[in-house]
């Protein structure tokens, strides 16, 4: 019971960082009906920078919380200017060109991750633990980080979830995702709609990257493991469903937890992948998807 | 053309829901061998759907369908086609980015699955000749002006040799010339090959001219059957047009 | 397919097989036969677009095949045709499977699968300690008596598969497969089974990979997993999307640049990822119909075909 109990918790845990993720990837491919395979690099760039970052400030005096606070802001601020290069160079050309579209991330993922490569070396970094200590409830031991980090990603999910369904904003992103036309005819600005959409999906991998950062090991391609197990997730729930990405990810979260436990991470990333086959054939668009 | 025993296709109680909304409910239409059939009725009627029902593109929530008498509801399109019914689409029946030629062919290697690549060819010939496109054959499709695309839809689709063929809107777009144009050439295809035909249109003066007899939809339901004649007399029928916003 | 086309492409590919006698052994060697698998991968990738569907589990399939050579080679025991035969045979069969299952889903979820595919497919070498495990396999020779032929057997053969691929290409079949990416439904209509149409479609496609797989495990001797992850679907992308898809010649211009390129940019110390990322930004957004759509827009007096943007 207790395992379970732990168990639940790591998946949760987990799934909440593929949840921030992918929820930027399913708000892309709904707005733009894009597969952005560069979206890992924005998580990346900014756990990065805070892994730079909070050494950095922490030699100079500043206390621990706000070097991280800083080094956050700095890491989210150049990787929503970066993403938003991106898309003004970039994939606003390619909007419905899935092929195209995908091509050209890969192009900037392969470059990035290049660059980080060069600059950041392939050496791994570490960024002491924000919150110490751990914290206990129901028997289940988790760390303070963690727990802090699970209910970052909450909050923002939460937070998109209120966004798409009670602003203005949000509800011009759901008219352009079903039907861009139509949602353009209404007088629904549709250049803005789309930057502002494709700001708000970098933002969040770039959270979850800065919040990842003091968590887990920073290396170059960080991103791109996430990245695939995210694209799992919102294939899973389907491309372009806010709930689908949350279910998606936390099947994935709770997946990685049960087979990392009694198998081992790569047999439970065999057992994710298989499943999400499975899935596929099942339904083709996803469990929740609509196309 | 008389009545045979089994009709090439016959419905019964066939009803497609979706969720709360009814599309088509109990419909009992039969098409008999060789003669043309008109489908009618206000927008929103359930003529797509009905089209998608007998095609096998859309299967029903309830209600059979049959062909020469064999259940053949829920299977799939590829298969109902093999067994005779070939049906164009109301929007872009058509493979734009190939050539008149190419797109013919894909109807003669539906039919011809096994054979020589010189009876396809020959197969191409006729439907291109029967439709008046030999002139067209190596021009790429979308280049073509609207009346011509959708001749070669009906070009794709006759290459089949169905027993029923099935229009969707044919006509639309087209000017009265080109309108007159058509009806020609499925007359002549009926003539020639026997095949019957099933015609979803708004142009009432065409489905008047053209068909033998008429199945009304309204509301997802058959409001009348019979001949032009009697369609037009029919009151229940002019009130359901006038009733709604009338397209033509 | 054109007789003309077929002679002018035979001819070809003799003059190309001519001209490896002149290749000095040693590094150009390999170079010269990178080139000619990667044209063979992205050749392979092409043929599976024809029916508008980005596979990248093509990666997958070209490590299938190397596996399959180096099992018959090393644990089997077989003779070398038999081997190089199998490469593809065994990519072709998983390829049915998994193109059976998976083409059911169209666009940016079989894109995703494919590359899902891949990555647990190298997953699985890393944990079979039969195939070596994370270490791969060595010891994959070609015969004694193809040693010093062996650049002119590559090149020839992967010519070979290119004039059958494309003269499938303009095959009956082949119409299907560019027909059901323009309009399925229409297809369908005519009674066409669209579902096992593309699965030949990605068999076909699949064994091309297998055999480029099978041919590279006898050029570089060894095999690990990690050479065929989503990483060499990407490579072979790139090469597809440099070189241009619309023509079959395109994998051919954008391998042979690319490899090219690349060992000469690698040699400057420049990283692989910058190198490939930045050719593949630089001809989706300046090049979008690749080096060879470029140069035949040079050309006067060409009749332009419709194309799907």
């Amino acid at each position: 019971m207790q395992t379970a109990l732990q168990l639940v918790m790591t998946g949760l845990q987990i799934g909440s960082v593929y949840m921030l993720f992918s929820l930027g990837l399913t708000l892309i491919f709904g707005v733009m009906k894009i597969v952005n395979f560069a979206h890992g690099q924005f998580f990346t760039l900014s756990a990065m920078l805070v892994a730079v970052l909070v050494p950095w400030l922490t030699t100079r005096g500043v206390s621990l919380p706000v070097a991280f606070g800083l080094g956050a802001l700095a890491g989210i601020a150049v990787s929503i200017v970066v993403g938003l290069l991106l898309y003004q160079f970039g994939f606003r050309y390619f909007q419905r060109d899935l092929v195209g579209s995908f091509i050209l991330s890969i192009g900037f993922a392969l470059l990035f991750e290049g660059v980080f490569l060069h600059y950041f070396g392939g050496a791994v970094r570490a960024v002491p633990p924000i919150i110490d200590g751990d914290v206990s409830f129901f028997g289940v031991n988790l760390t303070a980080q963690r727990l802090a980090l699970g209910l970052v990603a909450l909050a923002f999910t939460l937070a998109l979830y209120w966004v798409l369904s009670a602003t203005r904003l949000g509800k011009a992103m759901r008219a352009v995702s079903i039907d861009h036309e139509a949602a353009m005819l209404q007088g629904i600005p549709y250049k803005k709609i789309v930057f502002n959409s494709f700001a708000i999906a970098t933002f969040l991998g770039a959270v979850a990257g800065a919040i990842m950062a003091p968590i887990s090991v920073i290396t170059p391609t960080v991103g791109a493991d996430y990245l695939v197990k995210g694209f799992i997730a919102v294939v899973i729930g389907g491309l372009g469903s806010v709930p689908g990405a949350i279910v998606g990810s936390l099947f994935i979260g709770f997946l990685e937890s049960v087979g990392g436990y009694f198998f081992d991470p790569s047999s439970a990333n065999m057992a994710i992948f298989v499943l999400a086959m499975l899935i596929l054939l099942l339904r083709p668009k996803g469990v929740m998807g609509n196309g | 053309m008389s009545a045979s025993a089994t009709p090439l296709l016959k419905t019964q109680g066939l009803t497609r829901k979706y969720g709360g909304l009814v599309a088509v409910s109990n419909l009992d239409i039969e098409i008999r061998p060789g003669e043309i059939l008109g489908l009618i009725g206000p927008n929103g009627a359930g003529k797509s759907t009905t089209f998608n029902l007998i095609s096998g593109f859309v299967r029903p929530t309830s209600g059979r369908l049959y062909m020469d008498g064999e259940d053949v509801t829920g299977q799939s399109p590829t298969r109902i086609s093999r067994k005779g019914l070939v049906r164009t689409f109301q929007h872009g029946s058509l493979m734009r980015t190939m050539t008149v030629r190419d797109n013919i062919l894909v109807g003669a290697v539906g039919a011809l699955r096994g054979a020589a690549r010189g009876e396809r060819e020959a197969r191409v010939q006729e439907a291109a000749a029967m439709l008046g496109l030999e002139a067209y054959l190596d021009e790429v499709a979308g280049n073509l002006p609207h009346g011509l695309q959708r001749l070669v839809s009906i070009a794709i689709a006759f290459a089949v040799r169905p027993r029923v063929l099935c229009l969707d809107e044919p006509l639309t777009g087209l000017n009265q010339t080109e309108a007159n144009a058509t009806l020609d050439v499925l007359r002549r295809i009926r003539g020639q090959f026997g095949c019957a035909i099933l015609l979803v249109e708004h142009n009432m003066k065409a489905v008047m001219q053209l068909c033998e007899r008429i199945v009304v939809l309204h509301h997802g339901q058959m409001l009348a059957a019979g001949t032009p004649q009697e369609i037009r007399q029919n009151e229940s029928v002019v009130s359901a047009y006038l009733g709604t916003r009338h397209e033509h | 397919m054109d007789k003309r086309v077929l002679s002018q492409s035979g001819l070809a590919v003799v003059v190309a097989g001519i001209a490896t006698l002149a290749v000095a052994p040693g590094y150009s060697a390999n170079l010269v036969m990178w080139m000619a698998i990667a044209v063979l991968m992205a050749a392979s990738l092409r043929f599976v677009l024809l029916i508008g569907e980005l596979n990248f589990a093509t990666a997958a399939f070209v490590g299938l095949g190397a596996y399959g050579a180096g099992v018959s080679t090393t644990i089997l025991q077989w003779p070398f045709a038999v081997a190089l035969l199998l490469s593809g045979v065994v990519a072709a069969a998983i390829g049915f499977v998994f193109g059976f299952v998976t083409l059911k889903t169209k666009g940016p979820y079989f894109l995703l699968i494919g590359f899902a595919f891949t990555e647990m497919v190298r997953l699985v070498y890393t944990k079979v300690q039969w195939l070596g495990g994370n270490s791969g396999m060595v010891g994959i020779f070609p015969p004694q008596y193809l040693e010093a032929s062996y650049i002119t057997f590559v090149v020839v053969l992967v010519g070979v598969l290119l004039i059958a691929l494309y003269a499938i290409e303009q095959s009956h079949l082949g119409k299907c497969f560019v027909a059901i990416r323009d309009n399925d439904q229409v297809v369908q209509s005519v009674g066409v089974n669209v579902h096992l149409t593309k699965v030949a479609c990605l068999c076909i496609g699949a064994f091309a990979a297998g055999i480029a797989g099978g041919l590279s495990a006898f050029v570089n001797n060894v095999i690990s997993p990690g050479d065929f992850g989503f990483l060499l679907s990407t490579f072979a992308l790139a090469y597809l999307k440099v070189g241009g898809e619309d023509s079959p010649l395109g994998p051919v211009a954008g391998a042979i640049l690319l490899v090219l390129l690349g060992s000469v940019a690698l040699g400057l110390g420049a990283g692989e990822h910058v190198f490939y990322g930045l050719a593949i930004i630089l001809s989706v957004l300046l090049l979008p119909q690749g080096v060879v759509g470029l140069l035949s827009r040079l050309r006067p007096g060409r009749r332009s075909q419709a194309h799907v943007a």
